[in-house]
């Protein structure tokens, strides 16, 4: 019975800090100053909820913002991977939902190396490979700028050279 | 780019029909309408609003009519040896080509406006990204062009294959099995309430409207509630007709030619689809709960180039909702390549591997999760805070629904299965509606394996294929991870087989041992 084996290569160890500061800026961040602005203006203005506001916070705003600013970075990383086999790229993504994927290079239409500003920062890039399909493309988010531009070249070089239509 | 052709005996640029600026036109009949209505309503008195409103319209008259006579003037297609071009724009000039052998389908379709001017849109549609839409055509000059265009699109073999399938009167019984039963009355008086209160009426304050409230809350509830919902269904099933009748007026799917499927259907929208062979990648035999209870069900072709995900919903569509025996014919004709192949059985009692029990407790504890627990648990928090009656409906609540839920999950999980038949792959899922995928084997693209902790550890995987039509991608929800792989090698051979190992020996780590590629995540490179 064939099994399907982990790509080779992890993603740069800088993008579990880059996934840290998305966090913070994404969900975390946002999270934890609503609580604070809440409880402040409580504080001020309604000391007497603070009893059941607090916890309330807590338990839905405080822990699970930082829980995931704690736990997400780490775990995207251990899925995180990636290879280059002869005939097909592999990429294997998420954190909670993991969703492992396979296009032959034969099928590779594009090849697009794309680098956000707090990306940048980390001297990281996600490269994604797109087919014809949606449901086809090859994200692989957190590479090191160097091996993202290889990468894409090799994508780029080998699709040329596996004979088949991109359609 | 002046447009003409770098090929010396280029035919001539033909222009559009000049009534097409009138039906640009018709938009303005909305708010025209709803101001004259609200001139009625207000017996004639229009106010300040009413006025600039009117202006409005006006200035847009003239905006529109400028705009459609420039458009009309500044827009020429032609067909050259190779290509279809389309030349618009009234400053920069665009020129758009399409090789003709890129073009995968025609698509003729008219609004009843259109067809009040005899009017017809021309769309050809080549892969995901392009197509070219040349609006009003007479309708003549549209059947040339399209048969034009296909005639030099693909190869055509006249083979005088069958046609397909024809609308039948009996299928109408079919119609009141849908969503619309109720949703369409429901969404027909929203619509009402939104023009009328947009024209400044409130429905609450005509004594008519009130008076019938007010009788209705004072008769014997007992009687007139299950009254009121039969008088809705009837409604609705008459809706559902007349929408049924709308869409599948002289509806009619066959090969025209050997590489070309077409469907004709409308009655005020006439529309007339056709797929090419060699994008038509499949088919969906889709079976909704109704629909599947009065015996019946609908076909889709999976096809690429259909245009966006909701135009394609529009356009995908060979059969109306009809007897199952009908539509497994019909979906086995849309895949026969050669006739008399497999396809015919394909879709009837396929041999379809199950899901394993993990996924019917994983849609029972879904159901139990979304459905159950929230009404019990808001029903008894109210009830608690206010009355206990609504704690004997939070029991009433939990007791109705548990069933419900596991009859549902029941269905769902027997719903579940794939399989590989031929030249083709298999997937069946769904309830409320349970859709059977037929996707042809070569068409796969790239396979997905989705999971969590919690999957996995139920040994449950999804696996999705992607594929260059239809939805792009075509899930296998919670099939045994043990399956997963095995059927992905199957159905599409060759794509997995850089990354597979045998179960047992090897298939632990990333450690890149004997790797062949110099590529490293530490950035060692050549």
């Amino acid at each position: 019975m064939p099994e399907l084996r982990p790509p080779h290569h992890r993603v740069d160890p800088r993008a579990r800090r880059w996934w840290t500061v998305q966090a913070l800026l994404v969900l975390s961040g946002p999270a934890l100053l609503t609580a604070l602005a809440l409880t402040v203006l409580s504080l001020l203005f309604f000391p007497g909820a603070l009893p059941w506001l607090g916890p309330l916070l807590l338990a839905v705003l405080v822990l699970p913002a930082l829980g995931y600013l704690w736990f997400m970075p780490k775990w995207r990383y251990a899925v995180h991977a990636w290879e280059l086999g002869d005939r097909a790229v592999y990429a294997a993504g998420g954190w909670f939902w993991r969703t492992r994927r396979i296009a032959p290079l034969s099928r590779v239409q594009t090849v697009d190396t794309v680098r956000g500003p707090v990306q940048r920062a980390f001297g990281l890039a996600t490269v994604t490979v797109t087919t014809a399909s949606t449901a086809g493309d090859i994200r692989i988010a957190g590479l090191s700028d160097a091996d993202a531009e290889e990468l894409s070249r090799r994508i780029g070089e080998a699709a040329q050279l596996v004979p088949g239509d991109a359609a | 780019m002046n447009g003409t052709a770098p090929t010396a005996p280029a035919p001539e640029w033909r222009s559009l029909d000049p009534r097409t600026v009138a039906v640009h036109l018709s938009w303005m009949a909305a708010p025209l309408g709803s101001l004259g209505l609200t001139a009625l309503a207000t017996h004639g008195r229009l106010d300040a609003r009413a006025w600039i409103t009117l202006g409005c319209i006006a200035a847009s008259f003239a905006v529109v009519t400028t705009g459609g006579v420039l458009r009309w003037w500044r827009t020429r297609y032609r067909i050259t040896a190779d290509a279809f071009e389309l030349r618009t724009g009234l400053f920069t000039r665009r020129l758009r080509a399409i090789p003709l052998r890129r073009i995968r389908n025609v698509d003729l379709t008219a609004h009843p406006v259109q067809r009040l001017f005899g009017l017809t849109v021309l769309r050809a549609g080549t892969t995901a990204d392009g197509a070219l839409t040349l609006e009003a055509l007479t309708r003549p000059a549209a059947e040339r062009l399209r048969a034009e265009l296909l005639a030099r699109a693909g190869t055509t073999a006249t083979a005088g294959e069958p046609v397909l399938s024809t609308v039948d009167r009996r299928w109408l019984r079919y119609a009141p099995l849908t969503f619309w039963i109720f949703g369409g009355v429901f969404a027909v008086l929203g619509t009402v309430w939104r023009v009328l209160s947009d024209i400044g009426v409130e429905p609450w304050r005509i004594g008519v409207v009130r008076d019938a409230f007010e009788e209705f809350g004072n008769s014997a509830l007992w009687l007139t509630v299950p009254l009121a919902l039969l008088g809705i269904a009837a409604v609705g099933s008459l809706g559902a007709v007349a929408l049924y009748a709308e869409n599948w007026w002289r509806y009619r799917l066959e090969w025209t030619d050997a590489s070309t499927l077409r469907v004709r259907r409308g009655l005020l929208t006439t529309r007339s689809v056709s797929f090419e062979r060699s994008r038509l990648r499949g088919a969906v035999l889709r079976e909704p709960l109704l629909l599947r209870m009065g015996g019946g069900a609908t076909v889709r072709a999976v096809a690429g180039g259909l245009g966006s995900r909701e135009e394609n919903c529009k356009r995908s569509q060979v059969l109306p909702p009809a007897p199952r025996a009908e539509a497994l014919r019909v979906a086995a004709g849309v895949l026969a390549h050669e006739p008399g192949g497999d396809a015919r059985t394909l879709f009837d009692r396929p041999a379809l591997r199950p899901h394993p029990a993990a996924a019917r407790r994983r849609r029972i504890s879904r159901g139990i999760i979304w459905v159950v627990l929230p009404g019990t648990a808001a029903l008894a928090v109210l009830g608690a805070l206010l009355t206990p009656v609504l704690l004997y409906c939070a029991l009433g609540y939990a007791l109705l629904a548990t069933p419900v839920v596991l009859v549902l999950a029941g269905d769902a999980h027997r719903s579940l299965g794939h399989g590989v038949t031929g030249r083709h792959l298999l997937i069946r899922s769904g309830t409320f509606s349970r859709d059977t995928v037929a996707l042809e084997r070569d068409a796969v693209l790239a396979w997905s394996f989705t999971d969590n902790p919690l999957s996995r550890r139920a040994g449950l995987t999804t696996v999705t294929a992607a594929v260059a039509a239809g939805q792009d991608g075509y899930r296998a929800p919670d099939m045994a991870a043990g399956d997963a792989v095995p059927f992905a090698a199957a159905a599409a051979p060759g794509i997995l087989d850089d990354f597979l190992v045998t179960a047992g020996h090897g298939s632990g780590g990333r450690t890149g041992e004997g790797r062949a590629d110099a590529l490293s995540p530490s950035g060692r490179r050549p």
